[in-house]
């Protein structure tokens, strides 16, 4: 064969040692030629973070991370996960004992308490510096059965009434409803002034996130629970009924089916597009307004939780982050610090939210160099500051004042209790929200529902608590 | 000596599929017997026997009594609608005419474009709020004043939704299943049947159709454990709304199992479908070993 020909051909042979070399070297290259390199390669902190509803959260956090990260020589890789995937890639990753060290959820975390380690420590720390966190994040991440603080919450959302002040102006409440009655009184009005309007009063009864806590808040304002303090199912009452009597009223004054499969996504769209004059949820489907340059945007106004008849006031958080370590990660004191460093970013962690993420330490939001003691005051009131006067541009700029007390009217999913296990699968099952569209619609009776969703309780709460994870059960009606 | 080394080779490589189906069929198989008969919750295997409690809870379910029914409603329906529309549409391919190669191109799209995708498509054309059949219904004046169809928001007309995704999406492989059946059947047989003075009718009823058997029957088998397993449409379009009543068994274990993280309850929803299932398996595999005796 020519030489020439040869010359620059690699023959079969070369190409397998060339290759093997090469498997070699990228094997064990990086520890011996990178020593620096290899260090951090072992030190990779992953973390499983949902995809914000508010895109440029995403934008701070992402880097934020990585920059805590390499100031600590840790290389720190953030996955984002739709909200819906956040539950089924925490069962997949228990499963299967590896994945990310950090799982961020949103709700509870409870079911997987048995999983995760104990992070007492590092909220002592963060108290330590901070002041104490929000009782709502404390009742959503605490077990007081198992004594285990099995998640650690840096942020939660307000989950206030948006209404369209030109409509409510026009029916004779320009501020708005304030009682659960007031959206059965308004509702016909609504329907005569706007007849194009398809849906009056837009509260979901459907199986996703923003139906469940708009239920939720339903039943706990008319007096009913699904638990009491001590755990004890006490969903069969006559409040409860009550507030399913009520529900099928509202249903029948001022809302139509299209509820009944409303995704999370679906009020804001609708309370946009003015099919709607009153929804339940977060200021998302406000800033997604001012994003796009909607004109309904500056129609868009708040108001804080309805009262029912019990003169009770409460809403349910609309989202709130629980964050976990997995018992199999390795890089447990890592993670912990990471929250820790989390937590002292809530300030950046609001502003980045566009005033979405509240903190669950108020203190962490205070300006550097205030005392410990004097951090939640301070903290508060520079969340209240902020929310006086909206630095994203709305018009006017107090408009979200409301969010400035919203602590007072927020509890946790699991109210008046902790939560726990039993209450994250209800809640994740959609037993509640059921119940309310069921009756709410007529498929059953305000009896039967109420019955069909407090044997399935029961169940649920009878094996959490064969498990050892849930207490009560004495008193369960 | 040739013929053991054969035999070898034969097991060798046979061996990666064997180990595929093991491992990936056989081993969550096994797993989900035992986790049906335990209290295992998310990412937990515990193996807390609770004999057959898990099965009791589930029938005493009038959720899960709706969601077994809707699998058979929705199987039987999207399978049915499947096999005429893919006679018809394996028909009228055959026929030569121009743009036809386009016309199978575009017929054979849904089963091309993943299953997400396509669906979020679907999601508008049957949004409550938004729905593009309920505005061209609107501007035609086929609607009154107030008059709106909640396509998912009503428990028929979610099922009328997610059977006609179905259907849609499997649609094209049925086609060409059928078209192929069609093309193997000798002309000699058509022109035969003609110059018996055959009509149309006659010569599908016991012409086409006949020789058409054995091919439909392996369609309608296929569509059907496909159908019946298959929780993406269901899950995608109604997420088993509204108030759990478009549910179907893979649906609601997914539901129960992953996303409620009770696994054992999960586990025996899934299993409910086993028997039928083993039906059609065992149904499969005699058709496929009679038609390799043929």
């Amino acid at each position: 064969m020519d030489d020439a020909k040869t010359k620059g051909r690699i023959s079969r042979r070369d190409l397998l040692k060339a290759a093997g070399v090469g498997v070699l070297a990228a094997g064990i290259g990086p520890a011996v030629v990178i020593p620096g390199r290899a260090r951090a390669a072992n030190k990779t902190l992953k973390i499983v973070q949902w995809s914000h509803f508010v895109p440029s959260y995403d934008k701070w956090f992402d880097p934020w991370a990585k920059s805590w990260g390499a100031s600590r020589g840790v290389d720190v890789v953030v996955d984002h996960v739709s909200i819906g995937d956040v539950v089924p890639r925490a069962t997949a990753e228990v499963a299967a004992q590896a994945g990310h060290d950090v799982h961020m959820f949103l709700g509870l975390a409870s079911a997987f308490e048995e999983h995760v380690i104990d992070l007492s420590d590092a909220v002592r720390t963060i108290e330590k510096k901070h002041g104490p966190q929000l009782g709502l994040a404390k009742r959503s991440t605490y077990n007081p059965f198992t004594r285990k603080q099995f998640a650690l919450s840096d942020m939660w959302v307000a989950d206030p009434g948006d209404y369209l002040k030109s409509v409510w102006t026009e029916i004779g409440m320009p501020g708005g409803p304030s009682t659960w009655e007031d959206l059965v009184k308004a509702a016909p009005e609504i329907k005569k002034k706007h007849p194009e309007m398809q849906i009056p009063i837009g509260i979901g009864l459907s199986q996703e996130l923003d139906s469940n806590m708009a239920a939720r808040g339903m039943l706990w304002c008319f007096g009913g629970s699904i638990q009491d303090k001590e755990g004890n199912v006490v969903l069969n009452s006559p409040e409860t009924l009550h507030a399913l009597e009520y529900a099928k009223r509202l249903f029948s004054a001022g809302m139509t089916r299209a509820v009944l499969s409303w995704t999370p996504a679906s009020n804001n769209q609708a309370l946009n597009a003015r099919e709607t004059a009153y929804i339940l949820n977060s200021i998302s489907a406000y800033r997604s307004a001012q994003d796009n340059k909607l004109p309904v945007a500056d129609d868009i106004f708040f108001t804080p939780a309805l009262k029912g008849p019990t003169g009770i006031q409460l809403a349910s958080e609309h989202v709130m982050s629980g964050y976990v370590v997995w018992k199999f990660s390795k890089n447990q004191d890592l993670a912990k610090e990471f929250l820790v460093a989390l937590v002292d970013a809530s300030r950046d962690s609001a502003l980045a939210s566009k005033l979405y993420n509240l903190p669950s330490f108020y203190g962490a939001a205070a300006d550097p160099g205030v005392p410990a003691a004097k951090r939640p005051k301070a903290g508060s009131d520079w969340v209240a500051g902020q929310c006086k006067s909206d630095p994203f541009g709305s018009k006017p700029a107090d408009k979200l004042t409301v969010l400035a007390a919203a602590d007072q009217w927020s509890t946790n999913i699991g109210y008046p209790g902790f939560a726990n296990p039993a209450e994250g699968e209800i809640f994740d099952t959609f037993v509640v929200t059921d119940m309310f569209a069921k009756a709410a619609t007529g498929a059953l009776s305000p009896k039967e529902a109420l019955a069909e969703a407090d044997t399935r309780a029961k169940q649920i709460f009878n094996k959490w608590r064969k498990k050892g994870f849930v207490g009560g059960g004495s008193k369960d009606r | 000596m040739n013929m053991k080394r054969d035999r070898f080779l034969g097991a060798v490589l046979l061996l990666p599929a064997l180990a595929f189906i093991a491992l990936l069929v056989g081993a969550p198989f096994l797993m989900a017997l035992v986790l049906a008969v335990t209290t295992s919750s998310a990412g937990s295997l515990d193996v807390t026997f609770v004999g057959l409690q898990n099965f009791r809870d589930v029938f005493g379910s009038p959720v899960f009594r709706t969601a077994l029914r809707n699998t058979l409603v929705f199987t039987l329906a999207s399978q049915a609608a499947v096999i005429l529309l893919g006679n018809v549409l394996a028909v009228a391919l055959k026929k030569a005419f121009r743009g036809r190669s386009f016309v199978r191109f575009l017929i054979l799209m849904p089963w091309a474009a993943p299953i997400a995708l396509s669906t979020l498509g679907w999601l508008w054309i049957f949004d409550s709020t938004f729905s593009a059949i309920n505005w061209i219904l609107k501007v035609s004046g086929y609607f009154g004043p107030g008059e709106w169809y909640y396509w998912l928001g009503d428990t028929a007309l979610g099922m009328i939704a997610v059977v006609t995704v179905h259907v849609w999406r499997m649609l094209p492989f049925t086609t060409v299943i059928i078209l192929a059946g069609l093309t193997s059947i000798p002309e000699e047989v058509h022109e035969a049947a003609d110059i018996d003075g055959a009509g149309f009718f006659s010569k599908l009823f016991h012409v086409t159709i006949p020789m058409m058997l054995p091919i439909l029957f392996v369609a309608v088998l296929f569509g059907t454990v496909f159908t019946f397993t298959d929780m993406s449409v269901v899950y995608l379009l109604t997420r088993g709304g509204p108030y759990n009543s478009t549910h179907v068994l893979a649906s609601l274990a997914f539901q129960e199992g992953v996303l409620g993280g009770d696994v054992g309850r999960g586990a025996a929803i899934a299993l409910f479908l086993l028997p039928l299932l083993v039906v059609m398996a065992v149904l499969m595999l005699r058709r496929s070993r009679r038609a390799e005796v043929l």
